[in-house]
């Protein structure tokens, strides 16, 4: 263990020992000055960016007047100064320096729409541009996610990256977030890509410190439902983001990239006067749409309390008079919100800093629940030498969250509404203030859900890198990261003793009250450590003016350890919350496991002129949680690019005046998956349980494999990049064909075997799509220009094999999801209405829908059969119902700016999928939904909604829809007395959705982060409508 | 360039270094027993033993709740609250709406195979152990289990499988009852030879009387497999004033009382009837009607869930001494001997609730014969279902006794897709 923690603290060791006889080596130089100013295309000066002399590590940065001043000891001799920033084409321009000491160097940038000459580093150690590239990265701009009203960084990035599905799966105030790059690539882990900052492998696990009880779900497959930990990184310290959407871009990463990388940088300091930037936003947070309910005057049935559930009994037809509520208005409210940042840049010859410190709080739209992050970074860079500079960066994270429990309990705010009749009067309390039971069925009243339940997490995180660049001579390259990850996060919950009836299953003590059995308490801790080193050396080698080539080696190794434990119980003592009070402990969980990784790479970059790239790399990695002879992998990797406008006769042609850029590209690459599996997951074995007081010991219901492999993606990209006018209209366009192997499932087996389950690698699954990112520079003039930007992606997901016909999943919202051999991951599977010849409901002689029977010949074909009088008969039949996978997503944003005001208009959309609305359901079988209303009026007969009840098909619900992401004006005021610049804005997210859904939002999923349960809606709190008024001042 | 090729051999050398330092991969799960290690200690093997116990009795998965909401929404015994627990309300709705997806039928066909799964390697371990006395009582205890598993599905389905293992073939049902009946010979026989240790039975839960419990259960399969003269011995073999319960701690519940009686949301008596029909419904004066069910007059429904479903902690019975009373009643009726059946069912009719074990006691007037077989056989299968209302066992009794179809609503059940989907020896589902 040591020697795995310490022994690569040996190299920068080495490093250091290395570079002090470099120091003592150095030369005598002369200190200088150069300033200037840097223009845009429209003569303004341009705020941000970078200036370096080239092959130094001398460097500033432009003021918001564009203006740059640099302090650097030079030799006289011939120099470049580089001038390079994010959306602008760089620039190099070669100087002299002589005897003077101060010189000035003012040029201009042109745009670069399409950012060919940016520098990416995701997946290369040194970087390379954009133009080498074979595959397709994408890079967003930090300002561009400060936008749109949220506080997370991954909302943000929605809609702002090709070939991504973004969802946010609960309007929680720190709702976990889906991040899916190119459709699903595992069914068993997490589908969500490897997220690095700074260096450091960040963890995005969901870890369930609260909802903690098994029986809250009722034992069932319930998804990954939570915080997601990304929610640490503060969206206004990322200077910009890189996302690789799959193998042939991130082969490097090896076994961890079957889903893609995102690769995030922080803000970094530059020479010259410290920039204080300060900015502070208020946000109100209000329920989008709200649900029209059942308001009949009477129900069916007795009275209320002795009979909740009437419509599902068509043998009640006695009415009975009732006052019908809308429990919405009492458990959504608006929620108000504030973010605040500021933060100092700057530094001096060697030495640059950059240190902020933010605090963000929002309350959610469901009463007594909010969020709150402080969060403080530190990022510093220090040249030791002309040939060596250290970075380092420390972030820490301080978040809590005051929770209500999510959607898939009965008990949680939003469930414990829809599974009531309307007519219940929930505040109504008892001479000595105790509520009342709502209904005859131990139901949670909701009054307790929103007032007594406490239900807290609170999250601890360091997250802290370093690194050394050594550069002993021309050409040849060292680097040595290290990265930390360490977070503890900590739940409580809280549910008291009920003063009524309410059932055992939701922690009540039943109509006896019983004391050993009333109210619940948890305390749950997750312990996260996680390290990485990465060593890297990279050689430049020109081997003749037109041919070059960089060679790159590294070595990488992470490990990471994690703990969870849990104490609970039920039967709580009254007024005290802890878990110590309870008098019936429930099973305890000590959940520990530990897992290394580690492998080297080699990539070889070959450049012809400035026309042809070509790149192979091998990676050999293994990981400790697969079987031992598995666990040695090799990755392969190869790309190729040709700049058709870079070669002479396109340049000498006519076609160069209005065709800018043309550029083929082609790439394959290969990774793989460790998330599918867990660290012990190999191994057959028995949990313990005490019954009775006796040792008891369980055996899994899955059988392992102990020669486990990791799954093996392999993908082909092809693409280009076109633009035309000066880069004013371009395009992009990728094609990817990607297949997984040896993909890991937990397969059905006969449970005459001894087990019910099987996980090995069993199956294969493909995705194929292609994305398409438009970019047009409609109007460009001093005072006015106009951007737009279009993405399309569209996504074929199907199971190759599955090593059986069917997998039906039992999921905790009733949700019948299927794998099924040609069809896409996670499809509903499931019972559906009867149909006549023309394709309408079949009816029975109350005109009630039927359930489809007959005989079912195999799961996808099927016999329908009528009896004498025409109605179905025989076993109930099966088909697939409903795809929760879109057909495409899009996106199209709009930027205007016209002198200092700026707007930007995002418009998202995704297209052709279905949701499982659970909920749809629920609503009406209690009687507080539309549905349930029409047969209370009359309007359909009595029993329509016992008759199609049990239809799976009734649920299935359209989940496309347009929505009004993000609005943003802002009005820049530039210079002002005491600021350096000064900015007002307002911005709106998910104003409006032009859909047909009939619950909240079709955006969300209840089993959370799951990669296979997709678009279930079961008491998950959708998104909110944000509105943001905010101002941002530099000094 | 010499000098870059020195670099190169030199990041080379780094690197091959820090491949011989390479990280270690060998890490194991403390929170968990690896099955090579557990069969490797008594202790750990007895854990496992427990566990078969707790697979069986609790939990809303395990194998007694299942059968007991199959069995009684099969027969009418059960009223169905709640059309959202769609198991429960396909098996209520009966014939063809009740298929291989039905969770409750998969929970009993699961458990029950996982059960016998553990149990055979239990058993195959005892032979190992040096300790005769801790051996037998390891061996009889998890045979209770084995044994209960494949009673159990022998009751529901038309076959069952012959043992564990992949694509197993399936024998019928009558086999699966002879296979039960040999389990607890194998174990009775074990503990004749070799007193169960005392040092055995302080790792179990205390409550089930082992020896006792394997001859009930081999009376009962003994019946059922129509081998009157065993299962009329056997049963007399039964010693009744000992009491074989399984028990529940606060965490692990009495799970009728924890699905059923606490939700009021899953079933309730069908009413005091207990789901019999005109002609022999229970005497208004059972005292066995107000045992199993208690009346909430303010609250529907009507009917409520008392007896071994009462509490969270009301231990469940194995067998009750009336069932065994009841059997030798129908040995001898099905012997023709009217008059000693007469006699034996007549001890039913007229146990004192207080004269019982647990309080089951229907004190009502004996019945006075003579009286014909038949209707003696008919008076018998009225007593069980009452004296052993919501245990399971009635849509045995109903076909053994040729019962109407009309009186419940499906004869066996279809097999979960689970084993059809991956088993080409499944057997075709029953049409009824």
């Amino acid at each position: 263990m040591s020697r795995l923690l310490f022994a690569p603290w040996k190299w920068p060791l080495l490093f250091l020992v290395l570079s002090a006889s470099i120091l003592c080596a150095g030369k005598a130089t002369g200190q200088i000055r150069i300033s200037g100013t840097v223009t845009g295309p429209d003569g303004k000066g341009l705020p941000g960016i970078t200036v370096q002399v080239k092959n130094t590590t001398q460097g500033a940065a432009t003021d918001p007047e564009g203006k740059y001043q640099l302090n650097a000891a030079l030799k006289p001799g011939s120099y470049i100064l580089r001038f390079s920033s994010i959306g602008f084409s760089p620039k190099e321009v070669p100087f002299q320096v002589g005897d003077a000491t101060s010189y000035t160097v003012n040029t201009s940038l042109s745009e670069d729409a399409l950012g060919l000459d940016e520098v990416v580093v995701t997946g290369t150690s040194e970087g390379t541009t954009r133009k080498q590239l074979g595959s397709y990265i994408s890079t967003v701009k930090g300002s561009d996610l400060t936008k749109g009203a949220t506080g997370n960084a991954l909302a943000a990035l929605q809609g702002k990256t090709a070939g991504a599905q973004i969802t946010q799966n609960s309007g929680d105030p720190a709702g976990g977030i889906s991040v899916k790059l190119r459709g699903t690539n595992t069914i068993l882990g997490s589908t969500d890509p490897l997220y690095i900052v700074d260096g450091i492998i960040v963890n995005n696990a969901t870890n369930r410190v609260t909802n903690t009880a098994n029986t809250f779900d009722g034992g069932n497959f319930v998804g990954t439902v939570g915080q997601s930990r990304m929610v640490d990184i503060n969206p206004a310290d990322i200077e910009r983001i890189e996302v690789l959407n799959g193998a042939a871009a991130a082969a490097i990463y090896g076994s961890r990239a079957n889903a893609g990388v995102i690769q995030i940088f922080t803000k970094r300091g530059s020479s010259g006067a410290p920039v204080v930037s300060f900015s502070t936003s208020f946000n109100v947070n209000q329920l989008r749409k709200k649900l029209k309910v059942n308001e009949a005057p009477f129900k069916f049935g007795g009275p209320p309390n002795i009979q909740t559930q009437d419509i599902l009994d068509p043998s009640l037809t006695n009415t009975t008079p009732v006052t019908r509520y809308d429990y919405q208005d009492y458990i959504f409210h608006t929620g108000l919100g504030t973010d605040n940042n500021v933060s100092v840049s700057g530094g001096k010859d060697k030495t640059k800093y950059y240190a902020s410190a933010s605090y963000l709080y929002n309350q959610g739209i469901v009463k007594n629940t909010d969020f709150q992050r402080y969060s403080f970074r530190i990022n510093l860079d220090q040249t030791l030498s002309e040939k060596l500079v250290f970075k380092a960066g420390l972030n820490y994270i301080n978040s809590t969250a005051n929770e209500k429990p999510d959607g898939n309990s009965f008990f949680s705010p939003l469930n414990s509404i829809t599974i009531l009749g309307n007519f219940h009067n929930i505040w109504a309390r008892d001479s000595v203030g105790n509520l009342q039971a709502v209904g005859e069925r131990g139901r949670v009243n909701p009054v307790s859900v929103i007032e007594d339940f406490k239900q807290k997490q609170e999250t601890n995180r360091v997250l802290a890198n370093a690194s050394l660049k050594y550069r002993p001579i021309k050409n040849l390259a060292f680097d040595y990261t290290l990265g930390i990850d360490n977070y503890s996060q900590r739940g409580s919950t809280f549910m008291p003793p009920y003063a009524y009836n309410v059932s055992n299953a939701f922690f009540g003590g039943g109509p006896t009250l019983d004391a050993t059995q009333n109210g619940y308490s948890s305390a749950a801790t997750n312990i996260f450590f996680q390290i990485n080193h990465e060593i890297n050396g990279t050689y430049n080698w020109d081997i003749s003016e037109d041919l070059g080539s960089t060679t790159q080696i590294g070595y990488s190794e992470q490990y990471e350890k994690n703990q969870y434990t849990l104490a609970q119980g039920r039967g709580l003592a009254p007024f005290i919350e802890t878990v110590n009070s309870a008098s019936t402990i429930l099973p305890s969980a000590d959940a520990r496991s530990e897992i290394s990784i580690s492998g080297a790479y080699i990539q070889e970059n070959l450049k012809y002129k400035n026309q042809l790239f070509v790149t192979g790399a091998l990676r050999m990695d293994g990981s400790s949680v697969f079987g031992k002879n598995e666990r040695n992998q090799l990755y392969v990797k190869a790309s190729g690019s040709y700049v058709l406008s870079e070669t002479e006769y396109w340049k000498e042609g006519k076609v160069s005046k209005w065709w800018s850029l043309m550029k083929l590209r082609m790439a394959y690459g290969e990774s793989g998956n460790l998330t599918a599996i867990g660290a012990y997951d190999r191994f057959n074995s028995y949990t313990s349980n005490a019954f009775n007081g006796k040792i008891s010991l369980t055996g899994n219901p899955t059988l392992a494999n102990i020669n486990v492999a990791p799954e093996l993606q392999k993908e082909l990209e092809m693409g280009t990049d076109i633009a035309f006018i000066d880069n004013r209209i371009s395009l992009q366009f990728n094609y990817y064909i990607k297949r997984v192997d040896q993909l890991l499932l937990n397969r059905i087996i006969a449970p005459t075997t001894g087990y019910s389950n099987y996980k090995n690698n069993l199956g294969s699954l493909q995705n194929k799509g292609f994305e398409v990112v438009l970019n047009a520079i409609p109007i460009h003039k001093k005072d006015f220009q106009w951007n737009a930007t279009a993405i399309f992606n569209r996504n074929r997901n199907k199971a190759l094999k599955i090593g059986q016909a069917l997998t039906l999943f039992n999921t905790n919202g009733g949700a019948p999801v299927a794998i099924l051999e040609g069809y896409p991951i996670g499809v509903f599977y499931g019972t559906f209405f009867a149909r006549d010849a023309n394709g309408n409901y079949l009816t029975n002689d109350k005109g009630i829908p039927q359930m489809e029977k007959g005989i079912q010949n195999s799961p996808l074909s099927y016999t329908p059969q009528r009896d004498a009088n025409g109605l179905p008969t025989g076993t109930t039949l099966r088909r697939i119902i409903g795809d929760p996978n879109p057909d495409f997503t899009a996106s199209l944003t709009n930027e205007f700016s016209y002198k200092g005001l700026d707007v930007r208009i995002q418009l998202d959309a995704v297209r052709g999928n279905n949701v499982f609305n659970a909920d749809f359901k629920t609503r009406q079988g209690v009687g507080n939904g539309v549905v349930a209303q029409q047969e209370d009026l009359g309007e359909i007969p009595r029993g329509y909604i016992a008759g199609v009840y049990n239809i799976e098909e009734w649920r299935i619900d359209d989940g496309s829809f347009i929505k009004l992401r993000e609005v943003y004006i802002g009005y820049r005021l530039g210079p002002i007395k005491g600021f350096s610049d000064l900015t007002f804005s307002l911005s709106g997210r998910n104003l409006i959705s032009w859909d047909h859904y009939k619950g909240y939002d079709p955006e969300i999923n209840a089993a959370g982060q799951s990669a296979i349960l997709r678009g279930i809606d079961f008491g998950a709190i959708p998104a909110p409508r944000t509105f943001s008024v905010g101002i941002a001042a530099k000094f | 360039m010499k000098r870059s090729f020195k670099y190169i051999s030199g990041i080379l050398l780094l690197t091959m270094l820090l491949f011989s330092i390479s990280c270690k991969k060998d890490f194991t799960d403390p929170s968990a027993v690896r099955d090579d290690q557990a069969f490797t200690s008594p202790q750990a093997v007895t854990g496992i033993a427990v566990g078969l116990q707790k697979k069986y009795s609790t939990n809303r998965a395990g194998t007694y709740y299942n059968i007991v909401a199959a069995n009684g929404f099969t027969t009418y015994e059960l009223l169905l609250l709640n059309q959202g627990n769609l198991p429960e309300t396909q098996l209520n709705t009966g014939g063809g709406s009740v298929d291989g997806t039905n969770t409750i039928l998969g929970n009993v066909w699961t458990a029950s195979n996982k059960i016998i799964f553990d149990a055979d390697n239990i058993i195959n371990y005892t032979k190992t152990l040096g300790d005769k006395g801790y051996a037998s009582g390891l061996l009889a205890y998890t045979s209770i289990f084995k044994a209960l598993s494949i009673g159990t599905m022998s009751m529901f389905w038309p076959e069952v499988p012959v043992g564990i293992g992949q694509n197993v073939g399936f024998m019928d049902r009558q086999e699966g009852f002879k296979l039960a009946i040999a389990v607890l010979d194998t174990a009775i026989n074990a503990v004749a030879a070799n007193a169960i240790s005392a040092k055995f039975l302080t790792n179990i839960p205390v409550g089930i009387d082992i020896p006792n419990t394997l001859l009930a259960l081999k009376a009962r399969y003994a019946l059922y497999l129509g081998n009157y003269d065993l299962a009329l011995a056997t049963a007399n073999s039964v010693d009744l004033t000992k009491k074989s319960v399984f028990n529940f701690d606060p965490v692990f519940l009495n799970p009728i009382f924890e699905t059923a009686t606490s939700t009021n949301n899953v079933f309730q008596p069908i009413d005091s009837t207990l789901g019999l029909p005109v002609g022999i419904q229970p005497d208004l004066n059972d005292k066995r009607v107000p045992f199993y069910t208690s009346i909430n007059t303010s609250i529907a429904p009507r009917f409520r869930i008392n007896g071994f479903g009462a509490a969270n902690l009301t231990p469940i019975p194995i067998y009750l001494p009336g069932e065994m009373i009841l059997i030798k009643a129908e040995c001898y009726a099905r012997k023709h001997d009217v008059d000693n059946g007469l006699k034996a069912l007549n001890l039913v009719v007229t146990k004192l609730p207080s004269a019982d074990l647990y309080g089951v006691g229907a004190a009502l007037p004996e019945i006075i014969g003579p009286i014909a077989e038949g209707d003696l056989l008919t008076q018998i299968y009225r007593n069980r279902c009452i004296e052993m209302y919501m245990f399971g066992l009635k849509l045995e009794d109903e076909r053994r006794f040729g019962r109407p179809l009309a009186e419940r609503k499906r004869n066996l059940f279809p097999y979960p897709f689970a084993e059809r989907d991956n088993n080409p020896n499944t057997p075709p589902d029953p049409s009824f």
